[in-house]
């Protein structure tokens, strides 16, 4: 287990690191000049000359990697000339906000995808068990946009039960919850579908071990085998899957904290790539790449520790 | 089934525990949004987002909303539908000569958190370090031929001109370059102002949290010795970024001002939200098509003239504005010196005269790539003048940027783009006089803003003259004229200065500029 953990740890830190590296190549490539976006149409060639300079553009792009992950060894992503602040502190103010709402659709998706998958699977082949499949295809067939919008209109505009924008009131934990919801839910609903799918053949396959049988022979009662001991084995799919899944979440974070004007990473990055204000978004990136990464890495990880046939086929 | 490590990595929760707890969760987070709203609380949507508190590096609107909030001027501009302004800190303020200007302070004014009286030593301050070449000032265009400002007592001071800088009026004094900063606070904050919030205030509001792509959370001003005090406990800059997703947080009633798309107008004015008004004001910006006079298919000013006849503005306001907005007749904005009464090429155009001229030219099957953003609005306008203009015998390509993309196409220090570009449909920003719009098309500004490359002696003799001349009917003539000669290049289509449609609630008297622009300070509850 030691060996293999070095192991992931490992490509997970070169996957970070090509990724970036990857990534900051193909954001100096793109047009676009950060002193005429920062300083505006009435900056002088001598203002933009010494803008220039501050942000290291005009070194060669290879030096500029290097300077780069110099400065992130030595624990500095840089200053963000926009707002004359260190990207560390813009990063780390908007990690907490995307780091909630991945993990509130990390919750809805677990909590309502393994409730319909259990459902379902218990009363395979009813009436019951077809509408939950049809629902569940439906949650994964709807765009997120369009979850969004229409949650928006009828959750915000409507009903007002829940605010439309924002990320809620520091320090007052139920309005930042209240924030939370609608943004999670559309992030998370398209997962409740996949995660009830898993959960349900996963299900349909753990109750058909020998164990299973083993345990109605001696009687236990029926809810107790369904519950008690297969779905604690289905789940462990629907687990690899949301942890590979984040990556998807973070992706779908951008999209959500614009509809809902939420501060986050990807309001952070979207901003900062359309300014070309390449500190923060190298900043940002390095922080949500690695975010990503740590997360697939944990559920590598937790699979290995429960099943060991997982290190063993890498 | 034995203890696994299944068990330790899951907690142990029955069915009805874990459902317990999701519907506990659901029902506290379904409790009615609006029992934690605060009374005496506003919110303001902005669309861009402002960069920090220290004046000397505000680059835009959003700064400007943000400072008329917290800070004050000698001057600001006044509320309502036709540009003046009005005394603020000043006691009296004149052009005492073409390149001196007196003022006067109001005795009393005091900085927030025991930083004493505002004084002309602040205000001398204030200018001073916009000059200074090593504050980098992005301001510093504003100020103009401004060399010095002289102390003359405690209350009193001179503005000392290298010659007679007539837009300092207008776009320096009520607006970024004019924010009167507390000379004690900056220098004890190291020669800038990087914190989270400013140590001193001295408008009716002061910032009590700042929430980085989110919001602004201003509050009353305890200290405020002005006359116009805060009316809201709680003032709320909100940043938006998306026209759609404002108008939704003001239906939701999460914001109580915003503008929304001049698309949204035709439907919020048959069917309001309940309890909403809208107010349509004309905008300053101005929107133009031009074309790059130094690229082979477009020397020819016969060819320049020709794609000028072929653009039917009327019918691209139809589409991509909703017919709200008006053509405009140059770049100068109705109410404004300078305005044109009409421009040379009627707004319709004239598909015939277009073919006659591509015909002198000898020109045939005329193909040529407009560059837009990527916002609805143009693309619309983009794809109204391809229709159009096939009526002309000209085959209209469209290329679509992003912001950060476009707005560099022009720019010669960021590549050779520049080169192959052919015709750009733009959009700039303007303040309430008319030098601010004839800077971008004079000669020196090509390859920086001037991407038509566009370069005529008269029109940078006229932009240099008008900045100086102090009579209103001169200034009035010169920069019509200007733009006479800007439209007889062939370079310039103009198209509109556009509309600023804004919502709010009933229960507020929204403060704006004549072109919609919020001044959160005005806002009163009805």
């Amino acid at each position: 287990m030691i060996q293999y953990t070095i192991q992931r740890v490992a490509l997970a830190l070169g996957i970070v690191f090509v990724a970036i590296s990857a990534l900051y190549g193909v954001m100096i490539a793109l047009p676009g000049d950060p002193t005429s976006v920062l300083l505006g149409p009435r900056a002088t060639p001598d203002m933009r000359a010494l803008f220039r300079e501050q942000m290291g553009l005009d070194d060669p792009l290879a030096v500029q990697i290097l300077n780069f992950w110099g400065r992130v060894l030595s624990g500095d992503l840089g200053t963000d000339f926009f707002r004359n602040r260190p990207v560390a502190v813009a990063v780390m103010s908007a990690l907490p906000h995307t780091v909630a709402l991945v993990f509130g659709a990390i919750f809805w998706s677990a909590t309502l995808g393994i409730l319909l998958g259990a459902f379902s699977a218990d009363r395979r082949n009813s009436l019951l068990d077809r509408v939950t499949g049809v629902i569940s295809v439906a949650f994964i067939a709807a765009p997120s946009f369009v979850v969004a919008l229409y949650s928006l209109l009828l959750f915000s505009v409507t009903l007002r039960w829940f605010p439309s924008i924002g990320a809620g009131e520091p320090g007052d934990l139920l309005s930042r919850i209240q924030h939370l919801v609608l943004p999670s839910l559309a992030i998370g609903l398209a997962w409740v579908g996949y995660v009830a799918r898993i959960v349900r053949a996963s299900m349909l396959e753990a109750m058909g071990e020998s164990y299973i049988r083993t345990a109605r022979a001696f009687g236990l009662p029926r809810r107790r085998v369904v519950y008690n001991y297969a779905l604690r084995v289905a789940i462990l799919p629907a687990v690899q899957v949301l942890g590979v899944g984040i990556g998807g979440m973070l992706s779908s974070a951008v999209f959500a904290e614009i509809v809902f004007s939420r501060p986050g990473i990807g309001t952070l990055i979207y901003t900062s790539v359309s300014d070309r204000n390449y500190p923060v978004v190298m900043g940002a990136m390095l922080v949500a790449i690695g975010f990503f990464v740590t997360c697939a890495l944990i559920a590598d990880l937790i699979n290995a520790a429960l099943d060991p046939r997982h290190r063993k086929t890498q | 089934m034995p203890k696994t490590a299944m068990h330790r990595a899951f907690p142990v929760l029955n069915r009805r525990q874990l459902l317990a707890g999701a519907a506990g969760v659901s029902a506290a987070a379904m409790l009615p949004v609006k029992a934690w709203a605060q009374e005496g609380r506003l919110n303001i949507r902005v669309y861009t987002e402002p960069d920090d508190f220290d004046p000397v590096d505000a680059s835009g609107f959003g700064e400007a909303l943000l400072y008329g909030a917290i800070y004050r001027n000698l001057i600001q501009y006044e509320s309502g539908d036709e540009w003046s302004y009005r005394l603020d800190l000043a006691e009296s303020i004149e052009q005492t000569s073409d390149t001196t200007i007196e003022f006067t302070l109001k005795e009393g004014q005091m900085w927030s958190d025991g930083y004493g009286e505002i004084t002309a030593e602040d205000v001398a301050f204030t200018f001073e370090r916009i000059l200074d070449p090593e504050m980098n000032s992005r301001i510093l265009p504003d100020v103009g031929t401004l060399s010095r400002v002289e102390v003359t007592g405690r209350y009193s001071g001179v503005f000392h001109f290298d010659e007679a800088f007539a837009p300092f009026w207008w776009i320096a004094l009520p607006y970024l370059a004019g924010t009167i900063v507390c000379k004690a606070a900056i220098e004890d904050a190291g020669g800038r102002i990087t914190t989270e919030v400013p140590p001193t205030v001295s408008g009716p509001y002061r910032v009590r949290e700042l929430r980085p792509g989110e919001r602004w959370v201003l509050e009353r001003n305890e200290d405020y010795t002005g006359d116009i005090p805060a009316e809201y406990e709680r003032l709320d800059i909100v940043y938006i970024g998306d026209e759609a997703s404002a108008e939704i947080a003001l239906e939701a009633g999460d914001l109580d001002f915003t503008e929304v798309s001049p698309g949204s107008v035709t439907r919020l004015q048959s069917n309001p939200p309940a309890g909403t008004a809208m107010s349509m004001h004309p905008s300053l910006f101005y929107v133009w098509v031009g074309m790059n006079m130094e690229h082979p298919k477009l020397q020819d000013i016969r060819v320049r003239q020709a794609l000028q006849y072929a653009i039917n503005v009327n019918a691209i306001i139809e589409a991509a504005w909703y017919g709200v907005a008006e053509p405009s007749t140059g770049i100068i904005a109705p109410g404004l010196i300078g305005n044109r009464p009409e421009s040379l090429i009627p707004p319709q155009g004239d598909p015939q005269r277009a073919r006659e001229l591509l015909a002198e030219a000898g020109v045939e099957n005329l193909q040529v790539t407009l560059n837009v953003l990527n916002d609805v609005t143009f693309t619309t306008a983009a794809q109204v003048m391809q229709a159009t203009m096939a009526q002309a015998g000209i085959q209209l390509n469209i290329e679509v940027h992003e912001s950060g993309s476009f707005w560099t196409l022009g720019v010669e220090a960021d590549g050779d783009r520049w080169r192959d570009l052919e015709m750009i449909m733009n959009r700039f920003s303007m303040l309430p006089d008319p030098s601010y719009a004839t800077a971008w098309f004079v000669t020196e500004q090509i390859g920086d803003w001037n991407w038509e490359r566009f370069s005529d002696e008269e029109f940078d003799r006229l932009h240099r003259e008008a900045g100086t001349e102090t009579d209103d009917a001169r200034r009035d003539e010169m920069y019509r004229r200007a733009q006479d000669i800007m439209e007889e290049s062939g370079a310039y289509r103009f198209i509109t200065h556009g509309v600023t449609p804004n919502l709010f609630y009933n229960n507020t008297v929204p403060g704006t500029r004549p072109d919609g622009l919020p001044l959160a300070q005005y806002f009163r509850r009805a």
